[in-house]
């Protein structure tokens, strides 16, 4: 799975905040703040990459259990699925 | 063809109605620079506007088609942002209120101005124009001024920006860089091209590391007029 294209994911005043350009801003046109380990797994699935993908690139980043980031990803991706962020 | 300098970018204009010339008055130059674009909306301009505010006629849909078009070149070729807020001058120097539409920006700039007197300049009540020049940035008066048609045809250097939230009590504290973009974010017009979209936001990172940014709670009163200037300007009354 993957991220749809038309966000841009920007450093602002500290923050790495993510908004909508081109047709995507008309379906979309909040802002979503993002914390690091948020950020991290956005831009690996700006790329796009499987569930299992998603929590082994956490896992090398992030000193968390395997059913820990399990969890965190799955409920990342199914926010995103709900948003409609994914294709 | 009327020629205006609005945020010191000097632009002709076509328009279709009385309306926008007549807005456009105070902006008129006629100094030896040479226009950067002409401005024009068509039909179609209007039409876009129309289906984004039904309930305006198209004489103001017009403004507001050629306000886009001057604000969309600026971001694009003269750093600036249109920034909704009430902009006020004390001493030459710029405060910015922000906050949604009803919560009391004007309201809250008026308090100002019946504290200072005529120490005290509305530069624009609604719509200015943010612009970085030379590292600094400056506030800009421009016709869109808001339902009190409050506006100046002059710049001022902005000292602080302060999110404004009605309150029983006043209190004011410095907010973060970082709490303040999603109020800049929603308060501006954002491009929906992506590289003007970059721009947009590098603009914004900039001018959360160069201002002073502030969080007031508010209630209508002199004191809440007193809280706010005192601390934002260091001086005393």
């Amino acid at each position: 799975m993957k991220i749809k294209d038309g966000f841009i994911l920007s450093e602002v005043a500290g923050q790495t905040v993510v908004v909508a350009v081109g047709k995507m801003a008309k379906q979309f046109n909040g802002c979503i703040k993002l914390n690091p380990s948020s950020a991290l797994l956005w831009k690996t699935l700006q790329k796009g990459a499987t569930e299992e993908q998603l929590v082994e690139t956490f896992m090398n980043e992030y000193d968390v259990q395997l059913e820990q980031a399990k969890e965190d990803v799955k409920e990342f991706v199914t926010n995103l699925e709900k948003a409609g962020f994914l294709e | 063809m009327p020629r205006y300098k609005i945020a010191d970018v000097v632009f002709d204009a076509q328009f279709i109605y009385g309306y926008t010339e007549r807005l456009c008055q105070k902006y008129l130059y006629q100094g030896d620079e040479a226009p950067r674009l002409l401005i024009s909306a068509t039909l179609d301009d209007i039409k876009a506007e129309k289906e984004k505010a039904p309930e305006y006629p198209d004489n103001y849909l017009e403004s507001l088609a050629v306000f886009r078009k001057l604000c969309a070149y600026i971001l694009d070729n003269a750093d600036g942002l249109i920034f909704h807020s009430s902009a006020i001058m004390v001493d030459g120097k710029a405060y910015l209120f922000t906050a949604p539409s009803g919560t009391g920006k004007s309201t809250h700039a008026r308090l100002w101005r019946e504290l200072l007197g005529d120490r005290a300049v509305m530069v624009n009540d609604d719509k200015p124009i943010v612009r970085f020049v030379d590292g600094k940035f400056y506030v800009y008066g421009t016709p869109w001024n808001g339902k009190h048609g409050l506006d100046t045809n002059c710049r001022a250097e902005i000292k602080a920006v302060c999110k404004i939230s009605q309150a029983k009590e006043n209190s004011i504290r410095k907010a973060t860089a970082g709490e303040m973009v999603f109020t800049v974010l929603n308060q501006t017009v954002r491009p929906e091209n992506q590289s003007s979209m970059e721009n947009l936001l590098g603009l914004i990172d900039k001018l959360l590391g160069s201002v002073d940014t502030y969080v007031l709670g508010c209630n209508v009163s002199k004191e809440a007029a007193e809280l706010s200037y005192t601390t934002m300007s260091g001086e005393r009354l």
